[in-house]
């Protein structure tokens, strides 16, 4: 890994400055990747040097990379990803956000690896990198208008159909701290609010295609590995994944008391079929949509033709939107939901957090703490989807109650007080997603309570019950997965932190080679197992890398991601759960489930990442270990 | 007899890994803009479509430099990149868009069926290319010109209960 030629990357970086309107091209630094790879990986030690701690999130100097990993855009299956790096102005703490679509491809096609956007523009400007010719346009046409409506625009503006946009819609602009980065008209890079950092910035998008090769360092092995990796992959789309999309586990969650209802006081819901995926497939499904390079195709391309609730055609109702914005409220039927889904797609915010807002809302109303006059004469209900409907328009308008749930439920029930922060669904700022603590797995708990990178997440690093839940060993088994996992439900004592370690280092491998963790959760025939990965990113750049070594980089960028946040003063004292979310369930097969020893379970698995059990904070021999000596001395001092 | 690639075009998802196999296979790089089959992604319409050369020949006569010939034992039409100046008058002639020149070279991108084994029918993910005697393409043929004639090309509303 010492100079010459890299293969499998594009070579390159994009910085842009849009304070000064200057765009210059950097080399990728070899001594940087064999670190820590690429992806969010590379863009985590980007963001570690360049941002000053306290840094606010929407001044000129936050940063936003797009970025790669050598997979992207290569024939490994699932590898259409981009992921857009941060300091989040949802959590003030490190940023992280995927979408598929090909975005993420066809930025190395255009010849770079990142692009890192500095600076902010004082009018409306997007970026255009087609035909090897990077520029800042004007955007003042387009500030205001839909994420559809602009990225129509733009594509006819450059003059190549097949280029790929992503771009803000009036939630971005309006600082919406969700809004959402809208990559092909829809798939979503939601969390965590890159869109606003966008907004901030005053880009309302970024357009790329380009036409240069993606070499391989030894081409006959790659193919070989790819074609033997798609195959396995690709069993998923014949299977409920492909066929119903991730909403075609709903049903299942909901029988096994794991599908969060009701701002999470329970986790069944008893019209949970007129919800499923089965049901979208048999009445709104027009045709089933792959992002580029991925043989599961999961995404749901729906309509409703006619009515109250109808839409064009778009890629929606996938299952954590279908869950927050639709089970959460308790729509109880499927039409509203594909509404208020398309809604935040083409106004550009995040439906997971607006769907907690929305049901944070609802039981805020129902407590009295907000009134119709916060609400502008909306009565809110569970089960109303017009309310519901309503509420979401004043976010997106940022009106009324609109306006503070607009701030995420953290900032909203901080304001409210009374009480409102028993029920307000967040970790660390980023509301709590589609997947509970009690009714779905205790790796959870942990999960959500230590929140790292981005605040209590299901899916990153990885939905880490497929242990515990469903059963799956990953492949990991070689590296040390304990194995047979326990109950779900049982909470320590049984290796769960050191479970948990694990499938966090192996899930981070996603946002660091750029594909999709859904090619990394099944059965191991039919995954990028860790020997899987191993083989593709060996023969494509040319290094060996075991899958002993691929953890070891991922842990170095997990780390390297708290000592972020560390920096920024998170510490054990933060790693906590909202009290609704330890709380015993009302319903359903899961009643009663609650999380009670969450201190011993932080313990367990502090321990096991090497991490100091009073402060939480990487240890200084696990800095060492890992090499970051500097960063152990930025935060334990010299 | 030579076999014929034809598609199943319903079941594209427009994951576009034929397009990424097809540069593998001729160029040894990953590289979308070298593919001579390209899918078609129509926004705001539910429709992912393989383009992809029906072998028809009529850039062959069109070609002044006489590069173009028909190879007899794959069917397919093949380029001489000796006698190929990269001039575009094929690209200009093909009705469906399926020739394009290649971004370095600037020669004719044409479908040479893999020399009898097409990369693309072998790779999809979704068994939409498909590559049979002619008898059995006939039928997949006949039903791609049947959808033509189709007066409603708006997708078929859902169920209605």
């Amino acid at each position: 890994m010492t100079g010459g030629k890299l293969y499998g990357y594009a070579g390159r970086i994009l910085r842009v400055n849009l304070s000064k309107a200057k765009i210059v091209e950097e080399e990728l630094k070899p001594n940087l990747l064999k670190f820590y790879l690429g992806g969010t990986g590379y863009a985590a030690r980007i963001l570690w040097d360049s941002l000053e701690r306290g840094v606010d999130p929407f001044s000129p100097e936050n940063l936003l990379i797009a970025c790669t990993g050598p997979l992207t855009g290569t024939l490994a299956p699932c590898s259409g990803s981009v992921e857009f790096a941060f300091k989040s102005p949802l959590t003030g703490i490190f940023g992280q956000t995927r979408a598929g679509g090909s975005f993420g491809p066809r930025l190395k096609y255009a010849g770079y690896d990142f692009i890192i956007v500095e600076g902010a523009s004082d009018k409306p400007v997007y970026l255009s990198v087609v035909d090897d010719s990077p520029e800042i346009r004007d955007a003042s046409h387009i500030w205001g208008k839909t994420v559809h409506e602009a990225t129509d625009i733009l594509l006819e503006e450059v003059g190549d159909p097949q280029a790929s946009v992503a771009c803000i819609g009036p939630g971005g602009e309006k600082l919406i701290r969700y809004a959402s980065i809208m990559v092909d008209y829809d798939r979503a890079a939601g969390r965590c609010g890159g869109g606003a950092v966008m907004g901030s910035k005053k880009l309302k998008a970024i357009v790329v295609d380009g036409d240069h090769d993606i070499e391989a360092a030894k081409p006959d092995e790659f193919y070989e590995a790819a074609l033997e990796a798609i195959k396995a992959v690709g069993k998923q789309g014949r299977g409920s994944l492909g066929q119903f999309g991730t909403v075609g586990g709903l049903l299942g969650l909901n029988e096994s008391g794991a599908l969060p209802t009701k701002n999470f006081q329970t986790c069944y819901y008893e019209e949970a079929e007129k919800m499923s995926g089965e049901e979208l497939a048999r009445r709104y499904l027009l045709k089933r949509r792959a992002c580029m390079g991925c043989p599961i195709g999961c995404g749901r391309y729906v309509w409703v033709p006619s009515g109250p609730y109808m839409t064009p055609p778009h890629e929606g109702a996938e299952y954590e939107t279908t869950d927050m914005l639709g089970v959460q409220s308790m729509m109880g039927s499927l039409e509203p939901l594909i509404r208020a889904s398309y809604l935040c797609n083409t106004y550009g915010i995040d439906t997971i957090s607006a769907g907690n807002a929305i049901a944070f809302a609802i039981e805020a109303y129902e407590k009295g703490l907000i009134t119709d006059e916060d609400t502008g004469g909306i009565r809110l209900r569970w089960g109303d989807a017009d309310a519901c409907l309503k509420l979401l328009e004043l976010i997106i308008e940022r009106k009324y109650i609109g306006d503070l749930l607009a701030e995420g439920v953290k900032r909203a029930a901080e304001k409210i007080g009374r009480g409102a922060e028993d029920f307000a669904c967040h970790g660390k700022g980023l509301e709590v997603p589609a997947h509970d603590t009690r009714g779905t797995s205790k790796s959870l708990a942990i999960q959500y309570a230590i929140g790292n990178p981005r605040g209590a997440c299901h899916i990153e690093p990885i939905w880490s019950p497929m242990w515990d839940f469903s059963r799956s060993s990953l492949g990991l088994g070689e590296l040390g997965l304990p194995w047979p996992p326990p109950s779900r439900f049982e909470e320590t004592g049984v290796r769960r932190g050191e479970a948990c370690r694990l499938l966090w280092l192996y899930g981070e491998l996603a946002s660091i080679l750029g594909i999709c963790r859904f090619s990394m959760q099944g059965g191991e025939d039919e995954i990028l197992t860790p020997a899987r990965l191993s083989r593709l990113v060996s023969a494509l750049t040319g290094w060996d890398l075991s899958p002993k070594d691929l953890i070891k980089i991922s842990d170095r960028v997990y780390t390297l991601k708290r000592c972020f946040n560390v920096r920024e003063g998170v510490g054990r004292k933060d790693d906590r759960l909202p009290k609704r979310l330890m709380e015993p369930l009302a319903t359903g097969p899961t009643k009663g489930q609650k999380v009670e020893n969450l201190d011993m379970m932080l313990d367990e698995t502090y321990e096991a990442l090497g991490w100091d059990k009073k402060t939480g904070k990487p240890t200084r021999e696990k800095l060492k270990e890992l090499g970051l000596d500097d960063v152990s001395e930025v935060i334990w001092g010299g | 007899m030579p076999r014929t690639l034809v598609i199943s075009p319903d079941k594209c998802t427009g994951c576009r890994i034929c397009m990424l196999a097809c540069s593998y296979r001729h160029f040894k790089v990953i590289n979308p803009a070298r593919s001579r089959i390209r899918v078609v992604r129509l926004p705001h319409e539910p429709v992912d479509s393989p383009i992809y050369c029906i072998q028809c020949g009529l850039c062959i006569s069109a070609c002044p430099f006489n590069a173009l010939s028909r190879d007899l034992r794959t069917g397919a039409v093949k380029v001489d990149p000796e006698k190929c100046t990269g001039c575009g008058i094929c690209v200009h002639v093909c009705p469906y868009g399926a020739v394009s020149r290649d971004p370095e070279t600037h020669k004719a991108l044409l479908c040479d069926l893999c020399d009898g084994d097409p990369e693309c029918a072998k790779v999809c993910p979704e068994g939409v290319l498909l590559y049979l005697d002619p008898d059995d393409a006939a039928e997949y043929k006949r039903m791609a010109f049947s959808r033509l004639q189709r007066r409603e090309i708006t997708p078929l509303k859902p169920d209605a209960r």
